[in-house]
C-alpha cells in the first residue's frame, strides 16, 4: 500500500490525524487492508500529501493504541493481527454512528417522525 | 524555580520568542502587546487580514526593525544584536526580496552559498529548473514572483535551523506551492527545523503547521495547536427564542435579522461545550480554521 491510500482534506473541520485514523478504521473493517499488511511510512505519507510528519505519527500512534496497527521492528506499521475477526457487527455499526447522527438531526429539523424515515431507509438497504 | 526565571529559560530554549511587542506607524498601533514563542521543530502559521501587522511582527521578531516596546530573541540572543553564528542558522524570505539585484539568480546563489557550511547546491540546481526561473537573467529584471521564488531557494538551500517565510504562497503556482509545503513539512519533521510562515491561504497552513496564531488588530487572538484549535472551537447557532440563553464571554457574537444568534464557543476545561448547546433547537457546527478566522476577525 502506498501513501495514496489516504484522502486528506486539510480544510475540513476534522483534524488531519483524525481523518487518517478514521480511514484506517474503515479500510481495516472492510478488509481492504488485510492483517499483517504494511502501511506506508510516516515520511511517505507526509511527503505525498505535503502534511506535517508529526500529524501522521500522531495518527499511527493513536491507531496503534486502539489496537488497529502494530509496530513491527525495523519494518514500520502493519495492520494488527486479529483485526478482521474483531470487527463484529456492533463494531462495524459503530463506524456508521456519525452518519446516523447526522441523519437523525436532519430528520428532526424537517420535523419528520421516525416511521417514514425508517421505512425509506429499510427500502434503500433492501434494494441492495 | 520562580515564574520569571522559568520564562527566561523558556525564551532561551526557543528559536524565536517575543514579549510585550508594541509597534506603530504614524500614530496607528500595528502591534499592541504581542507575546509569542516557538518551540524547536514547530511549524507556526501566522494568519491575519491584509494590514494586520504580520510583516511588521515578523520583522520585529527577527530584529529587522526596532519595536517601540518589548523584546525579541532569536535562539536566546537579543534580536537587535545577533551574532554571525546565529544569523547563519536562520533564513528569512521577505515578501519582496530586494538584495543583490545586480546579479543573476545563479550568480547570487553561488555567491551566497559560500557563506553557508551546509549549502545544498543540488537542491538549488533542481529547484531552479522545476520552479521555472530564468537563472541567467538579472534579478532586477525578474518579476516579483520570480524574485521571491529565487529567495525561497536561497533560504531552503542554506538548510537553516530557523526558517521564516513572509507570505511565501503568493509567488508560487499550486504545484510549486505544494512542493514548498512538502519541503517545509519534511524538514520540520526530520531535521527539526523550526518554521514561521505567514499566509492568507489557510489550507496551506492546515497541511503543514503544527500551530496557528491569529493576528488581529495588533493582538494574537488565538495561539494554539492546529488540531486542538479544530477540536476546541465550534459555531453555536441559537434561534431567536433561545437567544437569552447565550453564554457570555464568547470569542464572537453575531446577531441576525431574525433574532437568531451565532457564537464561537469553546470547550471548558472538562472538554464540555456550553450548556446552551444542549438545548433543543440549538445547533453546534464544527469549524475549519478559515471559518473560525472569519467568524472572529469580522
Amino acid at each position: 500500500m502506498d501513501a495514496s491510500l489516504f484522502v486528506i482534506q486539510p480544510a475540513s473541520a476534522e483534524p488531519i490525524y483524525r481523518q487518517i485514523v478514521e480511514q484506517l478504521r474503515r479500510l481495516i473493517a472492510s478488509g481492504q487492508l488485510a492483517v499483517g499488511e504494511l502501511l506506508p511510512s510516516v515520511r511517505d505519507v507526509a511527503g505525498f500529501h505535503a502534511v506535517n510528519p508529526m500529524t501522521v505519527s500522531r495518527a499511527y500512534s493513536l491507531a496503534e493504541n486502539e489496537g488497529l496497527l502494530e509496530r513491527l521492528r525495523g519494518k514500520g506499521m502493519a495492520v494488527a493481527a486479529g483485526q478482521r475477526t474483531a470487527h463484529s457487527q456492533a463494531a462495524r455499526l459503530a463506524l456508521l454512528e456519525p452518519q446516523l447522527l447526522a441523519l437523525a438531526r436532519h430528520a428532526q429539523e424537517l420535523e419528520l417522525p421516525a416511521d417514514p424515515v425508517l421505512r425509506r431507509l429499510g427500502k434503500l438497504l433492501g434494494e441492495r | 524555580m520562580n515564574a520569571q526565571l522559568r520564562d527566561i529559560t523558556q525564551a532561551n530554549d526557543s528559536p524565536l520568542a517575543v514579549h510585550g511587542l508594541v509597534h506603530g506607524y504614524e500614530g496607528t498601533r500595528v502591534l499592541d502587546g504581542v507575546d509569542l514563542a516557538l518551540a524547536p521543530g514547530s511549524v507556526l502559521g501566522l494568519i491575519g487580514r491584509n494590514g494586520a501587522g504580520k510583516s511588521t511582527l515578523i520583522r520585529a521578531m527577527l530584529g529587522l526593525l526596532e519595536p517601540q516596546a518589548g523584546q525579541a530573541q532569536v535562539f536566546g540572543e537579543p534580536a537587535l544584536g545577533l551574532s554571525d553564528a546565529t544569523k547563519g542558522r536562520l533564513a528569512y524570505v521577505p515578501q519582496q526580496p530586494e538584495a543583490l539585484a545586480w546579479l543573476s539568480a545563479t550568480q547570487m546563489l553561488d555567491y551566497v552559498g559560500r557563506f553557508y557550511p551546509n549549502w545544498d547546491s543540488g537542491f538549488v540546481k533542481g529547484t531552479l529548473a522545476r520552479w521555472d526561473i530564468p537563472a541567467s537573467k538579472l534579478l532586477a529584471k525578474l518579476s516579483p514572483g520570480e524574485r521571491q521564488r529565487v529567495d525561497l531557494i536561497r533560504a531552503l538551500a542554506s538548510r537553516p535551523d530557523l526558517l521564516v517565510l513572509d507570505e511565501p504562497a503568493a509567488a508560487l503556482d499550486p504545484v510549486a506551492r505544494r512542493e514548498l509545503l512538502r519541503e517545509v513539512a519534511l524538514r520540520a519533521g526530520e531535521a527539526g527545523t523550526t518554521v514561521l510562515f505567514s499566509t492568507h491561504i489557510v489550507s496551506d497552513l492546515e497541511r503543514v503547521a503544527s500551530e496557528v496564531a491569529f493576528l488581529h488588530q495588533g493582538r494574537l487572538l488565538i495561539h494554539c495547536g492546529v488540531d486542538e484549535t479544530k477540536e476546541r472551537y465550534a459555531r453555536l447557532w441559537l434561534p431567536a427564542r433561545l437567544a437569552a440563553a447565550a453564554p457570555s464571554g464568547t470569542l464572537s457574537r453575531r446577531h441576525h435579522g431574525d433574532g437568531s444568534l451565532c457564537l464561537v464557543v469553546e470547550r471548558d476545561a472538562g472538554g464540555l461545550w456550553p450548556e446552551a448547546a444542549q438545548l433543543g433547537g440549538a445547533r453546534l457546527d464544527a469549524l475549519g480554521l478559515e471559518d473560525l478566522f472569519v467568524e472572529i476577525a469580522e
